[in-house]
């Protein structure tokens, strides 16, 4: 255990290292890129510009900005005031946003992956039969159709046509929809990736003997195949992460859903420095940590992946 | 371990099913007021979405026109707008008992006296007091307070004190104060000249009064939280549900709340009209004022009653740098003659372009062809609108026709004038020698067509030009700062009087785009005004921007002849487009959609939507 705390400890100071190399480069980036959070279609008059900078010390040279800023966020952990939306810190936003966009990325990702598993399953089990064909020809389409295509066709299906479901994403049952379009993608693919690497662990010597030993089929399935099976899985597992927290940007958008992913595009259209800056962090700290879990429970599944490489 | 794994992994499958339901059950809501009691009257409830998020509902900070309707429900001026029995707006005295007269002084300056009526209360039940439209008024103003509108209050005297600066920028009298006086009910205002658009300023969201105490108990963060956001209009905020929703409740407190029929209207805040939209059609919002562009023409046939199509004091252009020179290579005109040559062939470009057919095939939004810069909509001292006086034609409005069947003849008189300057190949009908041009724009398709149709309308002539799309900050700092050859732009007044869409091209103006009296512009003397037949012993000939226009301006905004300064304005945008720098597309429009069952709303000409008189039948 001693070696996989050294592990963690080392996997968590790299990513320290990281999000500081991040930070300072948004941040310089930020400020380099042409306009500024003040300019508006309407000009302001000289003396509120001024006004505004002195308020959120945008009139201090970048140097001192960004090193109060790394103060700010050591210290206090201060993401300072949305440049924006005037009277709402940074970090208010987040968490008001995180909470909702963590509960559709997460369902979305627990329903992908197991979802995903048991189609797969199915798939290897029923080979080549009419079930698998059914479930092969699903899924290659939802793999190829991205998700503002999905998306946009169940708005119109079941919110106008059929009006099962409502079209704003913050109303009772809302995010059913976004939740469906978000993981089809991601379910469809480890539906295939479970269902190759399957068909492959079931031809190998020791589901033979299981099955020689009277292991009926579910039990030869669950207790037996599917946790090699589900190996690559766990690899796909950090990129569906990635997907899931890109996807949700067009999803939430698409159902109005209230959620942290519209905050990554409109952050940075707006040039609200202090919002690209909280967004950046949490978007680095969110994969950083995602990572290292995948590599922990990939560890867990499979004994011979050894720490020290 | 090896089974456990594998049970979890069982359970966990099962699960993920179930989670799908549970975990997206949203927020239910157990009082829908709509099913809500058999014997007293139905409370009304109203779901709109008019955008996304607010940056702001402090009246004082707000720019957006969505952030403007949100604060015209919650807070009440001296004067508001309500709608006639024949369905046009007038002004009427709202928290003031009666709309004063001006007393004009020696100096020219302008006193009104405002009277309170009685009993004014804020939602939190407390007295409302002419001071709290001092504090207000000031607290707008004031620079400190680094308010987009703050300029709106530069016709009261003391504005300009309190916004002087020195050339580090430090305020030279920090301690200055608007002209504005409280007794008691009365609030004593002195304006530096007589203008006829104060009365509507006066409805103006950023004239509203705030109420001191909280806004200094929390300077930030007073008007996002429902607890803290005191007003004094038909409506209080009871709940804001931030990127969701924004609830107004009937403001018990307001002194005509016997008169507001709406009980409940729930804000929705998208940010996408094809969700808007979605919503809309399966009838969980009730109004929307985004429409997805594509979709406009067919709905437009599908919902006859519930779609409307409302002008807007805006004008959609496109406009030239008047440092960058269009003038073929090799081309040898100097000074005044080469600044008049690109006058012209700026005037000629724009007359290539088929106004008609960007209305109708392209933004299909139902907007006007424009053939001046001072949008429709706009009137005069007698109530005629002013760009059907502009120009000099007696056969079009504006400085030329749109009309279908002028097209042509247009096109030919542009050809005529570009052959002065450019060689023209008869056999192909092509200019040779014009030199490529760039055009900018802000990312968006609509605006990405209209760049293609006009690309496409020039290369009929032999004409290059190459489209650059940029991103919308971007955007804004390449066209402020004048990096660029012809770029899209757009402007809505924000009060009726053509002075807010004239002012902007003085020189200082910070939405100067076209770059006028800058740089190299600064020493081109070749522009004349001749103001003697108005009465003004003014005479220029050949002058520069600041000499000419500028100035005309500065008369505009002292002058306290409302007949005259109409006159004056009209000298200002022939002087304007007669640089055709200014090259207008179309007077822009509002659409929006509203069910048939609500009545009772209504919208005005700057974009805001009124609810507080509405029902909803069931």
């Amino acid at each position: 255990m001693s070696k996989m705390f050294l592990y963690v400890l080392k996997r968590v100071l790299l990513g320290l290292l990281a999000i500081f190399i991040i930070i300072t480069v948004t941040f310089f980036v930020m400020h380099a890129v042409p306009g500024g959070p003040f300019l508006s279609e309407k000009a302001v008059t000289p003396a509120v510009t001024a006004a505004l900078e002195a308020k959120y010390g945008l009139d201090k040279p970048l140097g001192e900005q960004y090193l109060t800023y790394l103060k700010d966020i050591i210290l206090h952990f201060d993401f300072g005031p949305s440049l924006k939306n005037r009277g709402r810190d940074v970090i208010d936003i987040m968490t008001d946003g995180f909470k909702v966009s963590a509960k559709l990325g997460g369902t979305a990702a627990i329903c992908a992956i197991f979802g995903g598993l048991t189609l797969g399953s199915i798939a290897a089990i029923f080979r080549n039969k009419f079930i698998d064909r059914i479930i092969m020809i699903i899924t290659t389409a939802f793999v190829a159709m991205p998700s503002f295509i999905i998306g946009t066709l169940f708005l119109m299906f079941f919110c106008v046509k059929l009006g099962w479901f409502p079209a704003n994403g913050d109303a009772a049952g809302g995010t059913i929809l976004p939740v469906i379009t978000l993981m089809l993608y991601p379910m469809s693919y480890i539906t295939r990736l479970t269902r190759s690497s399957m068909l492959d662990v079931l031809g190998q010597d020791y589901v033979r003997t299981a099955r020689a030993k009277g292991v009926g089929n579910m039990g030869v399935i669950f207790k037996h195949a599917l946790k090699n099976a589900c190996l690559p899985v766990v690899t796909y597992a950090g990129p569906m992460l990635a997907f899931i927290v890109t996807g949700s940007l067009v999803v939430e958008q698409i159902f109005a859903v209230p959620g942290i992913g519209r905050r990554f595009v409109s952050s940075i259209i707006n040039r609200d420095y202090t919002m690209i800056m909280g967004t950046t962090i949490f978007l680095a700290v969110l994969i950083i940590v995602m990572t290292l879990l995948c590599d922990i429970i990939y560890k867990l599944v499979d004994p011979r992946i050894d720490f020290d490489k | 371990m090896k089974k456990a794994v594998s049970i979890l992994l069982a359970v966990l499958m099962a699960l993920s099913c179930v989670l799908v339901l549970t975990a997206c059950d949203g927020n239910n809501d157990p009082t829908d007021p709509a099913t809500n009691g058999d014997a007293t009257p139905v409370a009304q409830s109203l779901a709109v979405c008019l955008a996304s998020e607010p940056d702001t509902i402090d009246p004082a900070l707000n720019s957006a026109v969505d952030g403007a309707t949100l604060v015209i429900h919650a807070f009440s001026g001296l004067i508001g707008y309500q709608q006639t029995a024949d369905g046009n707006l007038e002004l009427y005295a709202e928290c003031a008992k009666e709309i004063p007269e001006g007393t004009v002084g020696e100096d020219g300056k302008v006193t009104y006296v405002f009277e309170l009526k009685d009993g004014l209360k804020w939602s939190d039940g407390s007295d409302l007091t002419a001071a709290d439209f001092v504090y207000a008024w000031n607290r707008a103003a004031s620079p400190l307070t680094a308010a987009d509108y703050g300029y709106m209050f530069d016709i009261i005297d003391g504005y300009a004190e309190m916004n002087e600066v020195d050339d580090n920028e430090e305020l030279v009298n920090p301690d200055a104060k608007l002209n504005v006086t409280a007794d008691g009910n009365k609030l004593t205002v002195v304006t530096t000249v007589e203008v006829p658009y104060f009365y509507e300023l006066l409805a103006f969201p950023t004239y509203m009064p705030v109420k001191q105490s909280v806004v200094e108990a929390n300077p930030d963060g007073w008007a996002t939280d429902p607890s803290t956001y005191v007003s004094n209009g038909a409506y209080t905020m009871t709940e804001w549900a931030h990127d969701s929703k924004i609830v107004y409740t009937k403001n018990e407190n307001y002194y005509n709340a016997d008169a507001v029929t709406m009980d409940t209207i729930e804000f929705y805040l998208s940010d996408d009209a094809n969700n808007m939209l979605a919503n809309f059609k399966n009838g969980d919002w009730l109004f929307i004022d985004d429409v997805p562009n594509a979709e406009m023409a067919a709905l437009e046939a599908d919902y006859e009653d519930e779609y409307f199509v409302e002008g807007q004091l805006g004008t959609y252009y496109v406009c030239f740098n008047v440092n960058k020179s269009l003038l073929p290579e090799g081309n040898t005109l100097e000074g005044a003659e080469k600044e008049a040559a690109e006058a012209e062939i700026r005037s000629a470009l724009g007359l290539l372009l088929d106004r008609n057919y960007i209305v109708e095939e392209i933004s299909q939004a139902g907007e006007v062809p424009a053939s001046s810069f001072v949008a429709m909509g706009l009137t005069e001292v007698d109530g005629s609108e002013f760009y059907k006086n502009a120009g000099s034609s007696e056969e079009y409005f504006g400085y030329y026709s749109t009309a279908k069947d002028a097209f042509e003849s247009n096109c030919a008189t542009a050809v005529e004038t570009l052959k002065k300057y450019y060689t023209y190949d008869e056999a192909t009908a092509k200019f040779t020698n014009f030199p490529t041009v760039e055009y900018i724009y802000n990312d968006n398709q609509g605006h990405q067509l209209i760049g293609e149709y006009i690309q496409q309308a020039f290369a009929a002539y032999g004409i290059t030009m190459t489209l650059t799309s940029q991103e919308w900050n971007t955007f804004l700092n390449t066209r402020k700062n004048g990096e660029y050859n012809i770029a899209r732009n757009g402007w809505l007044a924000d009060y009726n009087d053509p002075i807010s869409f004239l002012d902007m091209w003085i020189t200082s103006s910070g939405n100067n785009d076209v770059q006028f009296g800058k740089d190299a512009h600064a020493d081109l003397a070749v522009y004349s005004v001749d103001l003697t037949e108005l009465g003004i012993d003014y005479v220029v000939e050949n002058g520069t921007w600041a000499e000419t226009y500028d100035y005309i301006i500065g008369l505009v905004k002292s002058s306290t002849d409302a007949e005259l300064r109409y006159a004056l304005m009209h000298v200002a945008e022939d002087l304007l487009m007669s640089t055709g720098a200014i090259c207008p597309i179309y007077y822009y429009t509002d659409v929006f959609m509203c069910d048939d069952a609500v009545s009772g709303w209504f919208s005005s000409p700057l974009g805001y939507k009124y609810f507080m008189y509405s029902t909803v039948a069931e």
